[in-house]
């Protein structure tokens, strides 16, 4: 029996769907989901971590963030403008500086400043040891903005220099008022990658050691995992940051969209 | 036309298809209950994970409970994993070990997940733990200590100033919370690998810990004392999921018992504990 083109596509289609619910529907009836429950979802459990995992947990996580990232970005835009520099001790600075820092794992780093620290040269960080912490990521950050900015920098197009040059303008109020915010606006995907990325990070800092008030959401479901034997608010934990991270990169796509039409 | 005969002809593919289904539902079966029924009542009833084999999960390294060691039939050795050596030989058994967070063990997904038979990470029997996992019976009264600078003057953790640092979730924490002195700022770490060098670089002023695991940091560096011990009435247990293990669990009090009797035990913890001062 010979059939139409179309028709067998839409067969073979048809088939490709089934399989993949049949598949879906397998996955969902073979689970033991009553097991599952026991060790992840126990709603007692779950309701006693509230409101703490919001107030404390997922605070913290978030000022973190905000903290590392604001201090990523200055720390990036001035080591993207040295290694732009025409002084080379500048250049050879800032790339001996993002090669550290981009090559080191976040949490030794991490490790470094809240430790290595204080052992070898005595310096006491102030909030120590959160802050420690903080400062290994703000380095972390700095280091992979810094070459997201440089890129950013040299996407603006020569003509935007020579023309704010030949205005009169400075070679420094060219490169803030003119090229600096036009590069940031085309690197706006890069760094929301990067508040993402450090979002995540933020859950290294336990290794700096933490109180009570400290605690960021991994260190505060680690803690209830620990005290209660159960994985339930590592689940809820989970779920939280998926909370932040999947509308924050819905708004910054909305964005991008939008910027791209105003242009 | 010559695209079209080199190409399979459809009802080969949903053949195909249907095969690759039907294989990922057999597997999906095989994984949920088919495979656990087939070990049931082997091994005498003990349900093991994995036959012949007693296998442990444990978050190395925690000295003198538990630590890399080549020359240990198991490799791995300390107090944990001798007792659990000796029992896996008094059952005829291979000792198998595995080393996994802690996070994991405690919360009981391991051990639910079959990935074991039992935990023996140094672990503090609290009802909280009870009631989401097994404990054999009690293997070690754990005692708590302070340990702090040689030259910091303290004497005892009233007198004690400052950061004090605990263990992440542990029995000492607990301790510390309720017995630390007004104006203690109580910092915790994940583990004795970060609370040592944070002491050792003055981000804190002294470890409120396990009196072994403060007695072994005593030992390598002098300039450091236990100031305090603190009688906390806890013991350590061996963790099984929760209502799976019952043959296994009683043998393993069985043999913990035998061994107190015929004077295994005290060997074992002399090997460990008798030079602590």
């Amino acid at each position: 029996m010979r059939l139409r083109r179309t028709t067998r596509r839409r067969l073979v289609r048809g088939a490709l769907y089934a399989a993949f619910v049949a598949a879906l529907i397998v996955v969902v009836l073979a689970a033991d989901w009553q097991r599952f429950a026991q060790y992840f979802l126990q709603w007692d459990i779950a309701r006693e971590q509230f409101p703490e995992i919001i107030t404390i947990a997922l605070k913290n996580t978030l000022v973190f963030t905000v903290v590392s990232f604001v201090g990523g970005l200055l720390v990036g835009t001035l080591m993207a403008l040295m290694k732009l520099s025409s002084i080379r001790p500048y250049r050879w600075f800032a790339t001996a500086y993002i090669e550290l820092f981009r090559g080191l794992p976040a949490l030794l780093t991490i490790f470094a400043f809240a430790y290595m620290l204080p052992i070898a040269f005595g310096v006491k960080l102030p909030f120590a040891p959160v802050g420690a912490g903080l400062l290994g990521l703000i380095v972390v950050a700095g280091a992979y903005m810094a070459e997201v900015i440089r890129a950013g920098i040299q996407a603006v197009p020569k003509g935007q220099t020579e023309a704010s040059r030949s205005l009169g303008m400075s070679p420094l109020k060219t490169t803030f008022f003119v090229i600096l915010p036009q590069g940031l606006r085309i690197i706006i995907p890069p760094l929301t990658n990067e508040f993402v990325l450090l979002l995540k990070d933020t859950s290294l800092l336990f290794i700096a050691g933490s109180t009570i008030f400290t605690k960021e959401l991994t260190t505060f479901a680690r803690d209830a995992t620990t005290t209660n034997s159960n994985g339930t608010v590592l689940v809820m934990a989970a779920m939280l940051y998926l909370l932040v991270t999947i509308p924050l990169t819905r708004v910054v796509a909305y964005l991008e969209r939008r910027m791209a039409r105003a242009r | 036309m010559n695209r079209r005969t080199t190409r399979t002809p459809w009802p080969g593919r949903l053949a195909s298809i249907v095969a690759l289904a039907a294989t990922t539902a057999l597997l999906a079966a095989c994984g949920g209950s088919g495979g656990e029924d087939e070990t049931d009542g082997e091994a005498a009833g003990l349900e093991l994970v994995t036959e012949g084999t007693l296998t442990v999960c444990s978050d190395i390294p925690y000295p003198p409970f538990e630590v890399e060691d080549a020359s240990a039939e198991s490799g791995y050795s300390g107090f944990d994993m001798d007792i659990m050596q000796e029992i896996a030989d008094r059952l005829e058994l291979t000792l198998s070990v595995q080393d996994v967070s802690f996070d994991a063990l405690q919360s009981g997904a391991v051990l639910g997940a079959g990935q074991c038979d039992l935990g023996a990470s140094a672990m503090t029997i609290t009802p909280e733990r009870a009631e989401n996992l097994d404990f054999s019976d009690p293997y070690y009264d754990s005692l708590q200590s302070l340990l702090v600078p040689a030259a910091s003057g303290v004497t005892s953790l009233a007198t004690f100033t400052g950061a004090l640092g605990v263990q992440q979730g542990t029995t000492g924490q607990a301790f510390a919370e309720e017995n630390a002195p007004d104006g203690v700022q109580l910092v915790e770490f994940p583990s004795d690998g970060e609370l040592w060098p944070a002491l050792q670089g003055d981000t804190i002023q002294g470890i409120l810990q396990d009196l072994p695991v403060n007695v072994e940091h005593v030992r390598t560096d002098s300039s450091y004392v236990v100031v305090e011990e603190f009688q906390t009435d806890e013991s350590y247990g061996f963790a099984f999921a929760k209502g799976e293990r019952p043959n296994l669990l009683a043998a393993v009090n069985e043999h913990l018992q035998a061994m107190r009797d015929d004077g295994t035990y005290e060997t074992i913890y002399d090997r460990y504990f008798s030079t602590e001062g």
